[in-house]
C-alpha cells in the first residue's frame, strides 16, 4: 500500500471517525447538561432572549467602538483568513469532490488558479495571526498550547495543499498524501481543542447575550 | 540468419540501408528525448552491435501486452525492431510448440548465456505451490528462475508482470506476485502499462542494444523516458483543469468541448506514463482524447484504488458505516456524561433539573 | 479533432516558441560557421503549438535545395532561406510526423551515402555486370542499394 492509498483509506476513516465521535461528544455532553433555571427577574426594557442572543452573535462579529483600533487589526485579519478558509475547503473542485463523496451534495466551484491565490493570502494571513499573538504581550500570555496547535494544524493543510497544486519539493503524489494525511490530523484535533468553535461560536456568543442581557448589562 | 553477423550487414542483406537505421535512431532519439546528435553515434552503434538475443515468457496474462508491440506498427520506420532482435522464444508467436518449443529455449540460453534479454508479461503465481500457472510442465517461477539465471538484464512488460497487474488483484486468489519479486541479482527494467507503449518497448530493447548499459530509471524501475512525466502534467485538457472547468458526466456540454474529466475520475495527476504525448494506435488518439479519464494503469495497484470513477480527491473507503457508529458512540459518551452530571446535581440536592 | 494531438484543442496561438528555435539556430550556425561544429535542433520534443510551427516554418523559408527520400517510408529534407540551416522531417506510418529537426550542418546525415552502403552497392554492381541481363528487359529504374 503506497503512502496515497493509506491516506485516501484507513487514515481518511479513522480521522473522520475521531471527529464524528468528538463532534457528537462534545456537542451531546453539552446540550444535554441540564439548565439552570435563571431565578432573577429580567430587568425592565430587557429584549427577548432570543433577540438578545442574536444581537450579542451580531455585535461580537464587528470591531467594538470602545477598544478603539487595538482590535481593528485582529478582527480584519480573523476575517481575511476565516473566509479565505472558507474559499478553499468550500470553492475548490477538488474539495467539493471530496464533500460530495461523504455528503452526496456539490456546488459550483471557483478557477484553481483563483483558489491558489486566496491560499497564498490565507498564509499570510495565518502567520500574521501568529506574529500577532507572539507580539502582543497580553494575548502571548493568555494563550495556550491549544492555541498553537489549532494554528499549525490549519496552517499545515493550506501549505501542503499549496505544495501539491504547485507539484514543488516531491512528486505529486506524494504531496497529495501529505496533504490529506495533514486534513486528517485537522479533523482528528478540531472536537478536542478550541477548534471546536467551529461548532460552538454562535452557540456561546448567543448563551452570553442572552444572559448579560437579562440582567441588565449595556454592552 | 546469423548471430555472429553485426546488424548493419544482416540489414543491408535485406536491403534495409544505413539511412534507414540512422532515421530510426533519429525517431528513437525523440522518442527518448536524447539529444539529436545521439542519433548518430546510435546508428552506428546499432549497425555494429548483434541481434539481441530476446526471450518472451508469458505467465499469468491476456497477450495485451503482446498484442500491443506487434500490432500498433505498420511495416515501415516503427517496426524496424524486429530486425534488432532474435526473438528466440515466445510461445504465442512461435511457429513451432511442445517439446521443440522448449529446446529452442534452451538451446539460446546455452548459445547467449550472459547475453539474451528476457521479456515477461503476466504475473507469476505462487499460491497452491504455483500450480495455477504451468507450462511444459513446470510452474512460472522454475521457468522464470531457471532463464533468467544467465541472463543479462529482465524487461517486465505489463503492469501484472511489473506490479502484479489484475491477478494481484484484490483478493488475489492465485498469490501473484511481480517478476521483481522472484528475481534477484539481475537488474530488471518495469515497462508497465495494461497494455503499455509499443514504443516505451521498443525504445527501451533499442537503447540497452545501441549502448550497451540500461536506460535511467525512476524508483519503481521504469525508465524515465517514458515516465517521467505524469499524464496530468502533459495532457492538452491541462489547461480546463485549471481554469476549473469539468465534465460531470461523460455525456455532458463540458464533456462535448473537452473540458477536464477529473471529476469523473482520471487518475492522471497520479500516473506517470507516455499516452499524452507518444499516444497510441500510431498518434491516432489516447483514452482521455477519446473522453475517458485515465485509469491509472501504469502504477502499481491500480485495480484497487476506489474505483475508476471515484475521483481522486475522494477517499477510497465507504465511511458510512464507521463513521456513523462513532458519531452514535459519540453521543452515547455525551448524554452519558450529561446525565451524571445531572445525577451529582440531585444527589447533592442543588439546582433541580429541569 | 486533428490527428496529431495537441492540434486537437485547436492551438494555433502563437506562443513566441518559433522565435526562441530561432534564435537557438542563429547560435548554432554561428557556431558552425565559426567552428566548424554542427547542431540540430529537436522539434518534436517541443511543446510547439500548430501556430508556432507554422511561424518558423514561413520564418525560415525554404532554399535551393529539396530531397524526398523513400526510407523506411518518407522523409523530407529541405534547406531553408538560410545556407546550412536544413529541415528533416521524418514520417513514420500513415504520413505522421515520427522525427523533425533542424539540422545545421553543411549537408544533413540522411542525405549522404554511407560507406557500408557504397560498399555494398559497388560489389551489387559488379554483380549485376557480371551476369549481363538480355537486351530489352531493362531495370534501370530499379535502384541498386545494399
Amino acid at each position: 500500500m503506497t503512502l496515497l492509498d493509506a491516506a485516501r483509506g484507513p487514515v481518511l476513516q479513522l480521522a473522520l471517525a475521531i471527529f464524528a465521535f468528538g463532534v457528537a461528544w462534545r456537542l451531546s455532553s453539552l446540550l444535554l447538561l441540564p439548565f439552570a433555571r435563571d431565578k432573577s427577574l429580567p430587568r425592565t426594557g430587557a429584549p427577548p432572549a432570543a433577540f438578545a442572543a442574536l444581537r450579542e452573535i451580531l455585535r461580537r462579529s464587528w470591531p467594538q467602538k470602545s477598544f478603539g483600533r487595538a482590535s481593528l487589526f485582529m478582527t480584519v485579519n480573523s476575517y481575511v483568513f476565516h473566509l479565505g478558509l472558507a474559499l478553499i475547503v468550500f470553492a475548490f473542485a477538488p474539495h467539493i469532490l471530496f464533500i460530495k463523496s461523504l455528503f452526496g451534495v456539490s456546488w459550483g466551484n471557483l478557477p484553481n488558479n483563483v483558489i491558489y491565490a486566496v491560499a497564498v493570502v490565507t498564509v499570510a494571513s495565518l502567520a500574521a495571526a501568529l506574529i500577532r499573538r507572539i507580539s502582543n504581550p497580553v494575548q502571548r500570555i493568555i494563550s495556550t498550547f491549544d492555541d498553537y496547535v489549532a494554528w499549525f494544524v490549519t496552517l499545515l493543510p493550506v501549505l501542503t495543499g499549496l505544495a501539491a497544486a504547485s507539484h514543488l519539493i516531491a512528486r505529486y503524489e506524494t504531496l497529495l498524501a501529505i496533504h490529506i494525511l495533514s486534513v486528517a490530523l485537522f479533523l482528528a484535533w478540531l472536537p478536542f481543542g478550541k477548534l471546536m468553535h467551529a461548532f460552538l461560536v454562535f452557540v456561546t456568543r448567543g448563551m452570553t447575550g442572552a444572559y448579560l442581557s437579562r440582567r441588565g448589562a449595556q454592552l | 540468419m546469423s548471430d555472429r553477423e553485426t546488424l548493419g550487414a544482416a540489414l543491408a542483406r535485406c536491403g534495409i540501408s544505413r539511412r534507414a537505421l540512422l532515421k530510426y535512431s533519429s525517431y528513437l532519439a525523440t522518442l527518448m528525448a536524447l539529444p539529436p546528435a545521439a542519433s548518430s553515434a546510435m546508428a552506428e552503434a546499432l549497425a555494429k552491435a548483434r541481434r539481441q538475443s530476446v526471450i518472451w515468457l508469458s505467465f499469468q496474462e491476456c497477450t495485451g501486452c503482446t498484442e500491443s508491440l506487434t500490432r500498433s506498427f505498420s511495416p515501415t520506420l516503427e517496426d524496424l525492431i524486429f530486425n534488432l532482435i532474435s526473438l528466440d522464444y515466445h510461445h504465442t508467436l512461435m511457429a513451432v510448440s511442445g517439446a521443440a518449443a522448449e529446446a529452442a529455449r534452451l538451446e539460446a540460453m546455452k548459445e547467449n548465456a550472459g547475453k539474451y534479454l528476457v521479456v515477461v508479461d503476466g504475473s507469476v503465481p505462487l499460491g497452491d505451490d504455483g500450480a495455477y500457472s504451468t507450462i511444459a510442465g513446470i510452474t512460472n517461477r522454475q521457468m522464470l528462475t531457471e532463464t533468467v539465471e544467465h541472463a543479462l538484464a529482465v524487461i517486465s512488460v505489463g503492469t501484472c508482470a511489473a506490479f502484479g497487474g489484475l491477478p494481484h488483484a484484490d483478493p488475489n486468489p492465485t498469490g501473484a506476485v511481480p517478476v521483481s519479486a522472484i528475481v534477484t541479482g539481475k537488474p530488471v527494467i518495469n515497462i508497465s502499462g495494461c497494455p503499455p507503449l509499443p514504443e516505451a518497448m521498443a525504445g527501451t530493447v533499442s537503447y540497452i542494444l545501441s549502448f550497451g548499459k540500461l536506460p535511467e530509471l525512476d524508483h519503481l524501475h521504469r525508465p524515465k523516458a517514458f515516465f517521467g512525466d505524469s499524464i496530468h502534467d502533459r495532457c492538452y485538457r491541462r489547461p480546463f483543469y485549471e481554469r476549473g472547468m469539468f465534465a460531470k458526466s461523460f455525456d455532458d456540454d463540458g464533456a462535448r468541448n473537452g473540458w477536464c474529466l477529473y471529476e469523473l475520475g482520471c487518475k492522471g495527476p497520479v500516473t506517470y506514463n507516455s499516452c499524452a504525448t507518444l499516444k497510441w494506435n500510431g498518434g491516432t488518439s489516447f483514452p482521455i482524447q477519446s473522453g475517458h479519464g485515465c485509469l491509472g494503469c501504469s502504477e502499481p495497484g491500480f485495480w484497487d484504488k476506489g474505483g475508476f470513477y471515484r475521483p481522486l480527491a475522494a477517499g477510497t473507503g465507504s465511511p458510512g458505516v464507521a463513521v456513523g457508529a462513532a458519531a452514535i458512540g459519540g453521543v452515547a459518551v455525551g448524554a452519558a456524561s450529561a446525565a451524571l452530571h445531572r445525577r451529582r446535581l440531585h444527589d447533592q440536592g442543588g439546582e433541580k433539573p429541569k | 479533432m486533428s490527428a496529431d494531438g495537441v492540434a486537437g484543442c485547436g492551438l494555433r496561438l502563437r506562443t513566441g516558441l518559433a522565435k526562441a528555435v530561432l534564435s537557438e539556430v542563429a547560435r548554432l550556425l554561428e557556431r558552425l560557421s565559426d567552428a566548424g561544429e554542427t547542431g540540430a535542433v529537436d522539434l518534436h520534443s517541443l511543446p510547439m503549438t500548430d501556430g508556432d510551427r507554422a511561424e518558423l516554418e514561413e520564418r525560415l523559408g525554404r532554399g535551393e535545395i529539396e530531397a524526398t527520400l523513400s526510407v523506411a517510408g518518407v522523409s523530407r529534407v529541405w534547406e531553408t532561406r538560410y545556407a546550412g540551416v536544413w529541415w528533416v522531417r521524418h514520417f513514420g506510418s500513415d504520413e505522421r510526423i515520427a522525427a523533425e529537426e533542424i539540422a545545421i550542418t553543411h549537408v544533413p546525415q540522411i542525405l549522404v551515402a554511407h560507406p557500408a552502403d557504397i560498399r555494398a552497392a559497388a560489389s551489387a554492381l559488379r554483380d549485376d555486370l557480371a551476369t549481363q541481363p538480355p537486351q530489352g528487359a531493362s531495370e534501370e529504374s530499379r535502384h541498386v542499394g545494399p
